[in-house]
């Protein structure tokens, strides 16, 4: 076989060389045992070596990419149609992100010749999605406070691990961002991040929906949220709403790494790192029955705890700014900051909602703020200290009015 | 004077990356070139920085391995251990040639003639 590859680079075909420096993107010509025929001028550039230097050479040594040490497609039968996306290390040390498409290419008589492997670089893409990410705020969590520094400096070490992960903390204070923070930070990053409200639903349902179904009659399989998450992690949010018998199947997932989809009669294996939230105490919910405590000492492996928004000290202060900067970009206003007498009250104010309020006060203050700073007439007017005095409620009721005046005018 | 060289193995050649290595083996060489200690390591997982780590722990002086991140080249070369990557061959070939006080990083021990057979 390999005489006639290399005939179909030498003798048959000689443009092939050619044809093939001229693509865009990386490729290398595989024998079907996955060494190296040639590579064009795009691998050669992306690997750091010649073709003449690993020609023979297992390409596993060449490319090394995670996808060739950890599941090499080369020899199987059923070479995945779609690209894996990778790393991997050239000679001159860099880590490059890239996608591996192998093609098999076959003569006339469907017998098999060589196969190509196409290898992109996903170097601009990346910077691109971590541009975005940025912009838009997603996954992640912010703080000054030394509390919450010393939170945000354990993301990165808990996120090298498979360990279950149990968040606690009041509504509002950032349980999701904080589980999707971790999710980030790990080495699942590239695998679904899959999030789940444990809601009322009935027991069937909730049994599909996470664990998956084998459909009536038929051997289709319909997959729930456990095989969603497949390579990834599944966050389970409120997970003491969750009926007490799919709490015992999450134990047996944290004990043995199975789940038993509805209406099978065998067990799947699933690899996901399970986290999970509650607004409540968990120990206050064992006691009451309404989480097992078989299950809280499993998911409790690693436990942090966001604390509410007013012990949070100086955050107030960084995160009023922070959102505030944040929105008056989005709405595309000139605001500067704000005034003494709009400070004063928001630090007086509880946050009962936590960030989540905080977040959606400056919102709405960066909605309607027609001027450089935002003032008290510009707060929402459910605020107590806005409420309790009648001046400062009309000033409201006026910065409103001149907000949805603006908004109309827009 | 004798060296302490951990080499980063899959099956019977090199492994090609130095993070994602499951195994390795050291070995102590005298410096006349005698193989004068062979011992084998498994890790439980592929970690670059837990075989940082064995390094360090085991005084190692040599770490041979195929593809290297810079990260982890950086830091051994801070914790003065040499480093010969992007090493490519037979493991059997690759410890004859360190014995022989030959191998240089880059180095491709296949032998081409062989691997077309």
């Amino acid at each position: 076989m390999l005489k006639r590859i290399e005939e179909l680079i030498g003798n048959d075909c000689p443009d092939l060389p050619s044809l093939l420096d001229g693509l865009p993107v990386g490729v290398a010509l595989l024998d079907d045992a996955g060494r190296v025929l040639m590579l064009n001028k795009a691998l050669e550039a992306l690997t750091g070596y010649s073709r003449d230097e690993v020609r023979g050479m297992p390409c596993r040594h060449v490319l090394r990419s995670r996808a060739c040490v950890q599941g090499c497609p080369h020899g199987r039968d059923d070479l995945p149609g779609a690209g894996v996306e990778t790393d991997c290390i050239n000679r001159h040390r860099r880590k490059i992100p890239v996608r591996i498409t192998p093609v098999r290419v076959s003569d006339g008589n469907n017998r098999p010749v060589c196969v190509l492997d196409v290898v992109e670089d996903l170097t601009a893409m990346r910077e691109i999605e971590a541009r975005l990410s940025q912009a838009t705020g997603q996954g992640q969590i912010v703080g000054r406070s030394p509390i919450m520094e010393k939170l945000l400096r354990l993301v990165p070490v808990i996120a090298q691990h498979d360990t279950p992960v149990l968040i606690t903390g009041e509504t509002g204070t950032g349980k999701d961002l904080l589980a999707e923070s971790t999710h980030k930070a790990s080495p699942r990053s590239r695998e679904p991040f899959v999030r789940f409200s444990c809601g009322p639903m009935p027991p069937e349902l909730l049994d599909a929906e996470l664990f998956g179904r084998m459909l009536d009659g038929t051997a289709e399989f319909k997959p729930g949220r456990f095989q969603q998450a497949q390579g990834g992690t599944l966050y389970l949010s409120e997970i003491a709403d969750l009926p007490l018998p799919q709490q015992m199947s999450l134990v047996r997932f944290l004990d043995e790494g199975v789940v038993l989809p509805l209406g099978a009669s065998k067990t799947v294996r699933v690899n996901v790192r399970l986290m999970a939230s509650t607004a409540e105490s968990p120990e206050r919910l064992v006691r009451a029955g309404q989480l097992r405590e078989d299950l809280f000492h499993r998911i409790a492996a690693i436990r942090l705890h966001l604390p509410r928004l007013k012990e949070r000290g100086e955050d107030l202060g960084f995160l009023l700014h922070h959102y505030l900067n944040h929105y008056a970009a989005r709405f595309k206003k000139n605001i500067k900051g704000i005034s003494p007498e709009a400070l004063r009250l928001l630090c007086s104010h509880d946050f009962p909602g936590n960030v989540r309020e905080l977040k959606n006060i400056m919102e709405f203050a960066a909605m309607v703020c027609t001027d450089d700073n935002i003032g008290i007439g510009h707060l929402p007017g459910h605020l107590p200290g806005l409420l309790e005095s009648a001046p400062a409620k009309s000033r409201a009721a006026t910065g409103r009015k001149s907000g949805r005046k603006h908004t109309e005018e827009r | 004077m004798e060296r302490r060289v951990l080499i980063t193995v899959a099956r019977d050649e090199i492994a090609p990356r130095f993070d994602l290595a499951t195994e390795a083996l050291l070995l102590n060489i005298s410096e006349g070139g005698e193989i004068l200690q062979r011992k084998s390591f498994l890790l439980a997982h592929a970690s670059g920085d837990e075989l940082c780590d064995l390094a360090l722990s085991r005084d190692i002086g040599v770490i041979v391995c195929g593809g290297i991140e810079e990260e982890y080249y950086h830091y051994l070369r801070w914790k003065r251990i040499d480093v010969i990557d992007a090493i490519m061959g037979p493991l059997e070939r690759v410890v004859q040639r360190l014995a022989d006080n030959r191998l240089r990083s880059g180095d491709i021990l296949y032998d081409r003639e062989a691997e077309h057979s």
